[in-house]
């Protein structure tokens, strides 16, 4: 059974305790604090930094200021365009769940990061021998028997672990139960062919503002790696069909090259 | 053994101010490639996260394959459908062929963030990727190209070895079939690595048929860059353009440029994307089409242009332009990243895609000197003769 976690984001009050946690289990470097008008800190993912919280303040019809909390990090999908995309093999989805890199592997070409609809694969610009960088849906503490580090740390219950098709079940219940606090639709659920994120939200992702900091919502329910492996599935047909035409149209051109100069030229 | 017949051309061997420029750019591209392999490519370039592939990958990798398409094209004329009168122009492509993929080779390879594991895909595989597919044919058709020249340089240099070279007339066949396939299938899977990034592309580009256009450009691109080739080369090494083979050949370029416009505007009808509006990309989209693909087509028309050199250069210029420019829309101006981010090349970036370029002249230069790529009997200031390919 494949692991997933629901973000409830109605529930997220930003303390962050989730990107430190992750940084303490990843052993990730501490950065610089800095202001922006984003209040988010810090602005956007790295290779330094697997997760991160969005920050939005929206004014509702009635008039009022609300803060949204969202958190962004590795979709982990279903299908993953990044590991359709690797010409090594270097990411690859795990039948429980995460979405992993071989640093043994990767070239360091960067298709991956071309590839991902959600734009999660970071690239460690600053080392003269970079690797990619991404949320690893902490496989190693799963292999382990322990839940995500974020999950174990949030203290509102905002990230949710466990099987993704029973959180689903519970997403669906919460929306159902309470229909003016949440958007009717889980993101996650379908969107890309389907992740192991899902997202709880009170409001559209476009109306969060989200489309722009790489949640899309513009992707349909198709796998983005679908169509590369449609094309991949023609290669050898198309390669014994140029290749079988070319062989014959060598042979019938010679021939008729030759029975041409055979025949007496009528001027 | 004998080295070379004859002086190829006046002056050679002398140091103008042409190769001692390209050998200067040659120098500046090795110190930039030294830099860039001891501090990174987060130093030495200004692609971030947003922009992953830069100008490396646009002008060296796509752009230089499309453009070095004249070795299968010619190929593919001559060997399959038998239009033995191109015959004389199959050489130099095959030797611009190789130098491209050269370029190509040499320009992945600093581009890559771990240069030294170039060699993965052949022993790390995952056949559901596109870009595995083109290492795979990339590397193949390289060698094919190596095999060639290395056949035409027995020729010259092979005394002795005549099984050799009867053993490589025996494969000739399957080495050309080869070549054509393997092309024919990274040309149109270069195009096909976008296949996975519609959303991330301007609406004029993110198409389904990028493949079959990315082929059809490319034939483009080869054959313009065979006219430019033989123009430039005829006046660099005083002899007499072969402008008659090269107006035939123009009626080829014509047509698939008829083809390529074709399937653009059926496809851009198909998809009903917005065309008559006013913005960066359709500005980039209106040279290409109308500047690069119908001006030169039009060109085409008119037998006193196409049979002129300065009508030639301008069409095959326009031509293979269009096809950079191209390449460069599909993988650079129409992708949009975070919208925070821009991407322009870095100094080191710019230096050392001008250097392949320096690289790529020199070695074409030593390739017409010491191999014997134009038939024989066509010395220096001579009679154009005609040979066998």
């Amino acid at each position: 059974m494949s692991k997933a976690i629901l973000i409830d984001t109605t529930k997220c009050i930003g303390c962050r305790a989730c990107q430190v946690a992750c940084k303490s289990w990843n052993d990730l470097k501490g950065g610089q604090a800095t202001f922006s008008e984003t209040w988010s800190n810090p602005r956007y993912l790295s290779s330094n930094q697997y997760t991160r919280i969005v920050f939005r303040e929206i004014s509702r019809p009635d008039g009022r200021l609300e803060w949204y909390f969202i958190s962004r990090r590795c979709m982990h999908c279903l299908d993953p365009a990044c590991a359709s995309a690797c010409p090594v093999a270097a990411l690859v989805k795990l039948p429980s769940g995460p979405v992993v890199y071989d640093d043994e592997r990767c070239i360091g070409c960067r298709y991956c990061m071309m590839a991902c609809p959600f734009q999660i694969p970071k690239f460690q610009w600053e080392s003269a021998v970079p690797l990619v960088r991404k949320c690893t849906f902490c496989a190693d503490r799963q292999a382990m028997g322990l839940a995500p580090a974020c999950t174990t740390t949030c203290p509102t219950g905002t990230l949710l672990f466990g099987e993704r098709a029973e959180l689903l079940t519970e997403a669906h219940r919460r929306i159902g139960l309470d229909p003016n606090k949440y958007y009717p639709q889980v993101y996650g659920e379908k969107i890309a062919g389907g992740t192991s994120k899902l997202y709880l939200t009170p409001l559209s992702f476009e109306e969060l503002g989200l489309t722009q900091v790489g949640f899309r919502t513009d992707l349909g329910d198709a796998p983005q790696g679908l169509r590369g492996r449609e094309w991949m599935s023609k290669v050898p047909l198309v390669a014994v069909a140029v290749g079988g035409l070319a062989v014959g149209l060598h042979y019938f051109n010679q021939r008729r090259a030759a029975i041409e100069a055979k025949e007496p030229k009528e001027d | 053994m004998a080295g070379k017949i004859e002086k190829w051309y006046p002056g050679e061997g002398k140091l103008t101010t042409g190769k001692a420029v390209l050998y200067i750019l040659l120098v500046l591209g090795l110190s930039a490639a030294c830099i860039r392999m001891f501090f990174g490519l987060g130093a030495t370039t200004n692609l971030n996260d947003a922009y992953p592939w830069g100008l490396w990958i646009s002008f060296d990798v796509l752009a230089g394959v499309a453009l070095a398409a004249g070795g299968f094209t010619m190929t593919a004329a001559i060997y399959i459908f038998n239009l033995k009168k191109f015959a004389p122009l199959l050489r130099p492509a095959k030797l611009s062929a190789f130098v491209g993929y050269l370029v190509f080779v040499v320009g992945l390879f600093f581009d890559l963030g771990q240069p030294w594991r170039i060699w993965h895909p052949m022993v790390m595989w995952n056949p559901h990727s596109v870009l595995f597919e083109v290492s795979w044919c990339v590397m193949l058709y390289t060698t094919v190209l190596a095999i060639e020249l290395f056949i035409i340089g027995l020729e010259r240099y092979g005394q002795g070895k005549e099984s050799w070279i009867k053993f490589f007339r025996e494969i000739y066949l399957f080495l050309a079939v080869a070549g054509v396939m393997l092309s024919t299938l990274h040309q149109s899977s270069l195009g096909a690595l976008f296949l996975l990034l519609p959303q991330k592309m301007s609406a004029l580009w993110a198409t389904q048929a990028v493949g079959p256009l990315f082929f059809v450009s490319a034939v483009i691109g080869g054959m313009s860059v065979i006219t430019l080739e033989s123009l430039i080369a005829s006046r660099v090494y005083r002899r007499p353009p072969k402008i008659g083979m090269l107006a035939d050949l123009g009626k080829g370029l014509g047509i698939a440029l008829l083809i390529y416009f074709a399937m653009k505007v059926t496809d851009l009808y198909a998809r009903g994307t917005a065309v008559w509006v006013w913005d960066k990309p359709h500005f980039f989209f209106f040279v290409e089409l109308f500047g690069t693909v119908v001006l030169p087509a039009l060109l085409l028309c008119f037998p006193e242009i196409r049979r002129s050199e300065k009508g030639l250069y301008w069409i095959s210029g326009l031509a293979a332009f269009g096809v950079v420019l191209n390449r460069f829309n599909v993988s650079l101006t129409g992708y949009i990243g975070y919208r925070q981010f821009g991407y322009f090349p870095s100094a080191i970036e710019i230096i050392m895609t001008a250097a392949l370029v320096a690289m790529a002249i020199l070695i074409f230069d030593l390739g017409m000197r010491y191999l014997p790529i134009h038939p024989v009997g066509e010395g220096a200031l001579g009679k154009e003769v005609g040979g066998s390919p």
